[in-house]
């Protein structure tokens, strides 16, 4: 008989996720250890505008601070209003899309009709509202864009959670007189963990897509770094167009960014793919 | 189908009115609320009063949103807190602006995406494939900004062939040099908001063309004697496209949220960059107006697309769910 293989097994043949697992490593040593090595960037030097040297590995910006300092320190904004993101969302969409799909009547298609809808309605300019009014401080921003990052997850959830509770053992539990919110939280979302996941790992993504949206149109914090706020620093100095080019002001940030994505994109793909059996040749 | 329609309309308007009552509250129930904010208590009681009135903010919560509700279905958006402009106005004069970079958009996903996610289907596991696979994976999740910069960087710095802001030069030309003007300056906006929306309908064109050639009325077709090309036109391409429409429904609400970011960068005179400017003024009628728009403009491509996938799928046609 052939033996099963466990997860792991999967996921250390996968090239993609190990990838996409590596990058999420690195940056979160970047942004969780890294700020001991370097100090906080702030005030200005007379090293305006250098280009990357040994003293200054990413160059300078205008007010003459490093680049690099800047982007560790970003990827630390990144990270926590990312997860923070995704912790609030978590709390909205996973038991939005559990009792939308286990439950049947009203308020199961009451919360189905607020998933589409707020699937369809346009979140960043939203998200921008919001964050314009409640002003810019990095929690505002986490809160903001957790609060309008669930309804995918909540779509997700529900979908597994409708496939679920066909399901024998579900039946079983429901014979053996288990409460609903047992049945639920205990059985059902067990067993959905792995899309749930998955999803997680990409509104990750989204999130510092947000942040970095928002921070870029100056809804950012202005006393935190993070990759946006850079970006902004550089665009509002025209930093792309002008003569000679400081091409490292404006493309690290944004490389930093589109790193970031990749890898939690191509870390939850491989989940999923590994979590599908069709995906594992 | 007339059931389809209505169950949609219905949907549409849900949404519509959702959008609308979100920002009422949003804005009205923060704690640091912008309308009272914009009421300085150094002017004089009678201008204070006056403003109160002027802005409804003498009458009670449920009343200021019954008379927002009211002013909004008479075409009322209010009165934008910085040039004290009609906001209905200023979005008409706007809107075009965005209309236009979106129909761009929208004609290349038809003439580009399309055909490119067939090309890739056909040629699936070959190089040509890999390399489209390659190109749509970082697409999906392009961060618009930059996308912008390296485009200006490349084209309107190192190159110098394309404008590097704005949508026509000043002064305002006439006739066809002037439309040549602003073709030469929507290009740069356009290839940067179409992006992520074109890789995602090459994606969900490969896949589903693939699934699709699978099938046995496929092979049928085949059996039948008909040529390649028209197989795939006819009898593949109509079933493969319901994915992809469906996906481009879903994505608009994300387009229309890049459009801010695009509007910005290019300092494209659209609904976008209005958005951007009335946020660093905190000038809320003029967000809340914007919003809206985008909102109803979402829904109504919604619909569309909705429509096109009953065209396309005789199922929903014939009133199945």
């Amino acid at each position: 008989m052939k033996q099963r293989k466990s997860f792991g097994y999967y996921f250390l043949r996968n090239k993609n996720g190990m990838i996409g697992l590596i990058g999420v490593a690195l940056i979160v040593i970047l942004g969780v250890i890294a700020p001991f090595l370097v100090a906080y960037p702030e005030g200005y030097t007379a090293d305006i505008l250098l280009a990357p040297s040994l003293s200054h590995p990413l160059g300078t910006d205008k007010l003459g601070l490093d680049i690099l300092a800047e982007v560790i320190w970003g990827a630390r904004t990144s990270l926590y209003v990312s997860l923070t993101a995704v912790v609030i969302s978590a709390l909205i969409g996973i038991p939005a899309g559990l009792i939308s799909g286990f439950v049947k009547g009203w308020l199961g298609e009451i919360i189905d009709a607020c998933i589409d809808i707020f699937l369809t309605l346009p979140m960043l300019p939203l998200m921008i509202i919001m964050a314009a009014i409640m002003g810019t401080s990095i929690n505002n921003v986490a809160l903001v864009i957790g609060l309008f990052s669930w309804p995918q997850l909540a779509r997700v959830t529900k979908n597994a959670t409708l496939k679920i509770s066909e399901m024998q053992y579900i039946e079983a539990a429901t014979c053996l007189g288990l409460s609903k919110p047992r049945i639920l939280f205990k059985h059902v979302l067990l067993n959905a963990t792995g899309p749930v996941f998955v999803n997680l790992t990409l509104i990750m993504a989204s999130a510092v897509l947000s942040e970095a949206s928002l921070s870029f149109l100056g809804l950012g914090d202005p006393t935190t770094w993070s990759w946006g706020t850079i970006l902004k620093r550089a665009w509002t100095s025209n930093a792309v167009i002008s003569s000679p080019n400081p091409w490292w002001w404006w493309l690290i940030p944004s490389l930093c960014i589109v790193i970031f994505v990749v890898c939690f994109n191509m870390l939850g793909t491989a989940i999923n793919d590994i979590l599908n059996p069709k995906g594992r040749d | 189908m007339s059931r389809y329609i209505l169950q949609r309309i219905g949907r549409g308007l849900l949404t519509i009115f959702v959008s609308l009552t979100l920002t009422f509250f949003i804005i009205r129930l923060m704690p640091s609320n912008p309308v009272e904010l914009m009421i300085d208590p150094h002017m004089s009681q009678e201008t204070q009063d006056m403003l109160m009135e002027k802005f409804g903010l003498d009458k009670s919560f449920g009343e200021q949103y019954i008379l927002f509700l009211k002013g909004v279905v008479q075409g009322d958006l209010g009165v934008s807190f910085g040039s004290r402009a009609n906001v209905t106005e200023l979005i008409a004069q706007k809107l075009p602006w965005t209309l236009l970079l979106i129909g761009i958009v929208l004609l290349l996903v038809v003439i580009i995406g399309i055909p490119v996610g067939v090309l890739a289907a056909k040629r699936k596991g070959r190089l040509s494939d890999r390399i489209i696979s390659i190109v749509v994976t970082m697409g999906i999740s392009i961060f618009i900004p930059f996308l912008a910069f390296l485009l200006l960087y490349l084209f309107s710095f190192r190159l110098g062939v394309l404008p590097t802001a704005g949508a026509y030069t000043p002064p305002k030309g006439e006739g066809f040099s002037y439309v040549l003007d602003i073709a030469r300056h929507a290009i740069l906006p356009a290839v940067t908001l179409s992006v992520m929306m074109l890789a995602n309908a090459v994606l969900y064109t490969r896949n589903s063309m693939i699934d699709v050639l699978k099938e046995d009325y496929i092979r049928t077709a085949y059996s039948k004697g008909l040529d390649k090309k028209r197989t795939l036109k006819v009898h593949a391409l109509k079933n493969a496209l319901i994915p992809t429409v469906t996906v481009i429904g879903l994505q608009i609400g994300v387009m229309v949220g890049g459009s801010v970011m695009t509007e910005t960068v290019f300092s494209w005179p659209g609904i976008g960059r209005m958005i951007y400017d009335a946020v660093t003024a905190l000038d809320y009628p003029v967000l809340q107006g914007g919003f809206l728009l985008m909102s109803v403009s979402v829904v109504l491509m919604n619909f569309l697309t909705d429509l096109v996938v009953a065209w396309l799928d005789p199922r929903i046609k014939l009133g199945g769910k």
